[in-house]
């Protein structure tokens, strides 16, 4: 650990921090629901931003690769014209635990693989990343150890531990450090600080421990293996298909495109919403041929996308361990 | 291109629908920029004789009058839009299905209960053929105008096909279950953008289920969450009772 990367923001001054970050450019940070849910929204004072949270209802993702977007602008009332639309803005996410930020790094590998994809890369542009760390499980369902996503490793502009009296800052990229010289309340680290954060992450590795009794590089050849077995059947007795899961999940990105007219039929827009791999119409095609009929086969296809496709075609898991894809559902698959 | 002729029309219902398009406003004017409305008993009282493109249809049909007056208003248009629970699904009409029909006819009538002959409750596709539906107590106007899009363009719309919840999840709100209330929304079609939700309200159901829900996994959901099942079968009756006719 070289000092001069980190810094101190004092408690008293987190407030303030807040504050001043947010008249920088649209601040987003975790803010309760009640009922322990969180959730990612714009705020003005550090008094909103709950620093303990679980996993919320949706991922920070959604400032990357928002709900509904608008593509195109079309006008068809003398030939085709059209206007490739990019809606992006200026966006600084605070409290983006370490399961969000290896989410992203993943959806950053899908959308830079050809075709890239401008409106997300445009808006990964914009958009400012400071990491919160967990100190401890956030909850019950968390699975970080398995998947190595427990501490910090890279994906973040500046990184924040909370180590009591005050926050211990990693300062990662030069947007990191426009933020620490514009908000002028950080002092450098101290030789006490940095051993205190290095003995804080050696505790951490006693209190996060693999949850799942397996080894992470045989969960491939696992799920080769398991392809025909009988857990799907039973997972998809129970799946609802409500969605939730694909909707929570960091590293989910399916979309379906649609055409919305104006009401004189003269124009209008194209859009894209997030779809689920786990409701009905998802894999219909033409026809009315369904490939995936099964709550049971789309369950199998959710966990394959996870833990088997991907590993070969980006050489990781894209699970990041954070265990919202078990705790949203009604169901509670797990 | 000369503008659609488009005619409303209500069955056995409030007439909640009607007012919701006529709640347009503005868009109202917009809309009657597309269309020629040639009957609408809500907001104006001219009626018309002839043919028309486009019958938008409320209510349900509850007797046999009604049953020959949608099959007429059929063979006068090309196009029909089922619109509202009672028209698309039975809707709260379907109620009386519970019952024996004599019987409920007196409890509402009393002893000349037999000047109103009535029938089982239907929504309007068991009766004649409908090309488009506007599912929703009351329509969700967004969806709405989404159809009648459809519909001028003469394009299919597709009813979602999946829970409320996807919408609902998209919409961050707080899960009514895990606000410790019962709520429809995992067996409800979506399409409704999860609006009773987003404003504090569980879900009804009036959308109607979707096309395979999983009755064994939402028994599990209600177990863990200790819903007793005949509150849920309650609350999925109030609208979705001719489902269970078939």
């Amino acid at each position: 650990m070289s000092s001069s990367q980190y810094v101190i923001l004092r408690k008293d001054n987190f407030d303030g921090f807040i504050s001043r970050l947010s008249k920088l450019q649209k601040l987003v940070a975790p803010v309760s629901k009640g009922h322990n849910n969180f959730s990612f929204e714009e705020v003005t004072s550090g008094e909103e931003v709950a620093v303990r949270y679980i996993p919320t209802i949706l991922p920070p993702k959604k400032y990357l690769m928002p709900q509904r977007e608008t593509l195109l602008e079309f006008n068809v009332s003398k030939g085709l014209e059209s206007t490739p639309v990019v809606e992006h803005e200026k966006t600084t996410i605070f409290g983006v635990h370490t399961c969000d930020i290896a989410g992203i790094q993943c959806l950053n590998m899908v959308f830079s693989t050809r075709p890239r994809d401008f409106n997300y890369l445009t808006r990964k542009g914009a958009t400012t990343i400071i990491g919160l760390e967990c100190n401890d499980y956030c909850d019950e369902y968390a699975s970080c150890a398995l998947v190595n996503a427990n501490l910090p490793n890279g994906g973040y502009d500046l990184f924040f531990t909370d180590m009591g009296e005050y926050f211990i800052v990693h300062v990662n990229t030069q947007a990191g450090e426009d933020i620490i010289e514009a908000a002028k309340f950080f002092e450098e680290a101290g030789d006490d600080q940095l051993k205190a954060l290095a003995s804080l992450r050696e505790k951490k590795r006693e209190i996060f421990k693999n949850e799942v009794p397996i080894d992470p590089r045989k969960i491939p050849e696992l799920f080769d293996k398991s392809f025909d077995s009988k857990v799907w059947e039973e997972l998809g007795e129970r799946c609802i298909a409500c969605g939730n899961c694909t909707n929570v999940c960091p590293t989910c990105y399916c979309f379906d495109v649609k055409d919305e007219m104006n009401l004189e039929l003269k124009g209008g827009r194209r859009y894209r919403v997030w779809d689920s791999c786990q409701v009905e119409p998802f894999a219909t095609v033409a026809g009315n041929h369904n490939f995936r009929k099964e709550r049971a086969e789309r369950q199998k296809h959710r966990y394959f996308r996870k833990f088997r496709y991907h590993v070969d075609k980006y050489h990781r898991l894209f699970c990041t361990g954070c265990g919202a894809g078990g705790a949203a559902e009604p169901a509670w698959l797990g | 291109m000369k503008k659609p002729k488009v005619a409303f029309f209500d069955f056995t219902c409030c007439e909640g629908c009607q007012l919701q398009v006529a709640n347009l406003g503005e868009e109202l004017l917009d809309l009657l920029g597309v269309i020629d409305v040639v009957e609408f008993r809500e907001v104006m009282s001219e009626k018309w004789e002839g043919d028309f493109d486009v019958a938008i249809v409320e209510g349900s049909i509850t007797d046999a009058h009604g049953a020959e007056r949608i099959k007429k208003i059929r063979e006068r248009c090309k196009v029909l839009i089922a619109y509202g629970s009672c028209a698309t699904i039975g809707g709260v009409n379907g109620m009386k299905n519970g019952f024996d029909l004599g019987e409920i006819g007196k409890y509402v009538y009393g002893s000349s209960y037999h000047f109103f002959p009535t029938e089982e409750t239907r929504p309007v596709h068991d009766v004649v053929k409908v090309d488009y539906f506007v599912n929703g107590c009351p329509i969700y106007l967004p969806e709405f105008k989404e159809v009648l899009k459809a519909a001028l363009q003469g394009i299919p719309y597709h009813v979602p096909d999946y829970a409320v919840c996807v919408e609902c999840r998209l919409n961050e709100n707080v899960c009514m279950y895990e606000k410790g209330v019962s709520c429809l929304g995992p067996v409800t079609r979506g399409g409704c953008n999860s609006w009773c939700v987003n404003n504090g309200n569980i879900c009804y159901g009036c959308r109607g289920m979707v096309s395979n829900p999983n009755q064994k996994g939402m028994k599990d959901v209600l177990t863990r969450y200790n819903v007793p099942l005949d509150q849920i079968m309650n609350k999925m009756g109030m609208y979705n009772r001719c489902r269970e006719k078939k």
